[in-house]
């Protein structure tokens, strides 16, 4: 990279990227969030001179959305092409290109993949009867342990590849990755479901029919997916409700 | 009483920047707010055991990007609340998280108010001028603005809760055996939701059933 863009500035804006998505909105999305967070690269390359900054601003204040966490992959891209003076097109460019593949694919690791695995792990700490302090520390330590380590490497390889950064998304083998953290978090969810119905304080203790009423909610969730989600929750408060006022009419 | 709801106010804000706006460390997730929450009232091991069991139920509400969902901190906050007010230990569970599931979704709503709100605060490249400054700071008032929501929407539902709390709570009819039957069974729907978007059963049943074998026949042997 040009010597343009200070070490300290690669710092702020590494830290800046923890809070990209603080002024999220319907319109630009994480787009101010991106030019905030690209803001002291900026100033390095064009200067504090307001009349300089607007135009480069503008540029990264326009629509843009990614996982959170893989954006720090296009933040860096971007330093690294505001630093070698790529014309703006070419930026903006690259901006639209990268933002579906970093959405998708950080929301099919992270979301979908790392993020069920590491609660499960917890889940299961807890259903074996762990100390809270246990169950919460393996939990934060490992979940952030994944999602740090993927920040750096993504803020790394944009900043070393700039607009070259599709082939290593490529190399990282990210699909691959997911796929065996589902693997895992299947295992872990089979085993979370075994020690729910035998540890004692879970299905075991209320009895069999409510095991098995667990066990027909279960299949539904399963065949069903996401549409029965919500109602399920409903039906549940709705259940409570109706025998909290039974109790208090009785 | 505002200044007894302070500490859990302030708690819940603080989680609310984590669910979206800073950092996503996953403090927000019900199973550390809860603990949090716990510690907080001064009874961690019930604050673990509602943000565990509404974990469960949000195991499948992620973050992503534009979509809507139950804000996890602001329920776990609200329920463990909830469920250290009540002396009834049947009533405590049920009560508390069906209170922090409904408020969940209420703040899910506040949270697309802001995002509204959010595009007022900061510049759009079309605006007539576009400044460093104004960048900085409607991005920051945005940051703080979430803070401001969640303590907001933590301190409604801790007060409407605890009104449900005391008019429902003392006459809850079901045994506590029985109160937990009911809460586990909606958390087995999420259960079988997360598998489907694992991959399904049937891709992969195998794990699936080693993994409850291990955890039905394990505890026995141990």
């Amino acid at each position: 990279m040009s010597g343009t863009v200070t070490r300290g500035s690669v710092i702020r804006i590494f830290l800046r990227s923890f809070v990209i998505q603080g002024s999220w909105n319907y319109h630009t999305m994480i787009g101010s969030g991106f030019a905030f967070a690209i803001l002291p690269a900026l100033v390095d390359i064009f200067g504090s001179e307001e009349e300089d900054l607007e135009g480069p601003l503008r540029r990264h204040l326009e629509h843009f959305n990614a996982h959170p966490y893989l954006s720090s992959l296009a933040l860096g891209a971007a330093v690294r092409l505001e630093a070698d003076a790529e014309d703006e097109e070419a930026i903006k460019r690259f901006k639209l290109a990268v933002r579906g593949p970093l959405g998708s694919l950080g929301d099919a690791l992270v979301w979908a993949s790392w993020l069920p695995a590491v609660v499960l792990v917890a889940l299961v700490l807890y259903w074996l009867g762990s100390p809270v302090w246990l169950v919460v520390s393996v939990f934060l330590v490992l979940y952030n342990a994944g999602h740090i380590g993927l920040r750096i490497w993504g803020f790394r390889t944009g900043l070393r590849e700039g607009r070259r950064v599709g082939r290593h998304l490529g190399k990282a083998s990210l699909g691959r990755w997911t796929e065996r953290l589902r693997n895992s978090a299947t295992l872990l969810l089979g085993l979370l479901a075994g020690l729910i119905v035998s540890s004692p304080g879970g299905m075991g203790e209320a009895g069999a029919a409510w095991i098995a009423l667990g066990g027909v909610g279960f299949v539904a969730g399963a065949v069903i997916g996401h549409p029965v989600w919500r109602p399920a929750s409903v039906l549940i408060v709705v259940a409570v409700a109706l025998l909290a006022t039974w109790g208090v009419v009785q | 009483m505002i200044l007894d709801l302070l500490p859990l106010v302030l708690l819940g804000g603080v989680l609310a920047l984590d669910a979206t706006s800073v950092g996503q460390f996953m403090f927000s997730r019900p199973l550390v707010s809860g603990a949090l929450a716990g510690w907080v009232v001064g009874e961690p091991a019930l604050g673990l055991r509602v943000g565990v069991i509404l974990e469960m139920y949000l195991l499948v509400a992620f973050p992503t990007g534009g979509s809507r969902f139950p804000e996890g901190s602001v329920a776990a906050v609200v329920a463990v609340s909830c469920a250290a007010t009540l002396s009834t230990e049947a009533g405590a569970l049920p009560i508390a998280i069906a209170v922090g599931l409904a408020w969940g979704h209420v703040a899910g709503w506040s949270v697309t108010g802001l995002r509204r709100l959010n595009s007022r605060f900061v510049p759009e490249p079309g605006d007539e001028r576009v400044s460093a400054r104004q960048v900085t700071m409607g991005h920051l008032w945005a940051v703080f603005m979430d803070f401001v929501r969640g303590s907001v929407v933590t301190f409604l539902g801790l007060v409407a809760g605890s009104a449900v709390v005391n008019g429902l709570g003392p006459a809850w009819p079901v045994r506590l055996s029985d109160s937990l039957g009911l809460v586990l069974v909606g958390a087995a729907v999420s259960a079988g939701v997360l598998l489907r978007s694992l991959g399904g059963f049937r891709r992969r049943k195998v794990l699936f059933a080693i993994g409850l074998a291990v955890g039905v026949l394990g505890p026995r042997f141990l």
